[in-house]
């Protein structure tokens, strides 16, 4: 390639502060950033899509990570490893906003009750609780987008 | 619910989401869903018999 013919680096526009809120209530109620755009579609596909396989997920006895740490197995401290691990799937739960935040305060799903984790059904319902998560974060991305303008 | 019916589920809402934030037309998006979903199925089919052979 000449020199001259080298490819320029487009400026990429930054994003309107309504894209942020946008995106912002997308994640907190999983749905609603399409609502507030008016994509009804989306929001109803998406939105149900996230909501269903929470519902399931706590339906099926799936159990939710945060970072208490459990003191009958740990030194009680935060930076335990054993409480560290769950950093990962706890960024993932959290991805279901509201439904995260209720359930975290109702202490729904958080318990560590061996008659639930003895359910068939147990390691699906984490699964699910798990991509309902990750599928609002794939959301909320995609509502942000499109309040930015870089996506239809 | 028996497991395939749950791993359906599950490859239904993946297949949604997925369908939904990618490509550009509708026809598009119905026929990646469509694909990811299939994918999904067989493929999961595949590793579950690998896995019945292995002890």
């Amino acid at each position: 390639m000449v020199k001259s013919e080298r490819l320029q680096a487009e400026p990429v526009e930054a994003a309107p502060g309504m894209a942020w809120l946008i995106g912002l209530a997308a994640w907190f109620i999983p749905g609603s950033g399409h609502l507030l755009l008016k994509r009804w579609g989306r929001a109803a596909l998406m939105g149900g899509a996230v909501w269903l396989s929470f519902f399931v997920g706590l339906a099926m006895g799936g159990h939710m990570f945060d970072l208490t740490p459990d003191t009958a197995t740990t030194s009680g401290s935060i930076f335990d490893w054993a409480t560290m691990i769950q950093v990962p799937p706890m960024i993932a739960n959290l991805g279901s906003g509201i439904a995260y935040v209720v359930c975290w305060m109702m202490d729904i799903g958080f318990r560590d009750d061996p008659v639930q984790a003895a359910r068939t059904t147990y390691e699906y319902g984490n699964t699910f609780l798990l991509i309902a998560g990750l599928m609002n974060y794939l959301t909320m991305l995609d509502a942000f987008d499109v309040a930015a303008g870089r996506k239809s | 619910m028996n497991h395939f019916l749950v791993m359906m589920l599950f490859a239904a809402v993946a297949a949604i989401v997925f369908g939904a934030i990618s490509k550009d037309t509708n026809r598009e998006r119905w026929v990646y869903g469509v694909k990811v979903f299939a994918e999904f199925i067989v493929i999961g089919l595949v590793l579950g018999w690998i896995l019945y052979f292995i002890p």
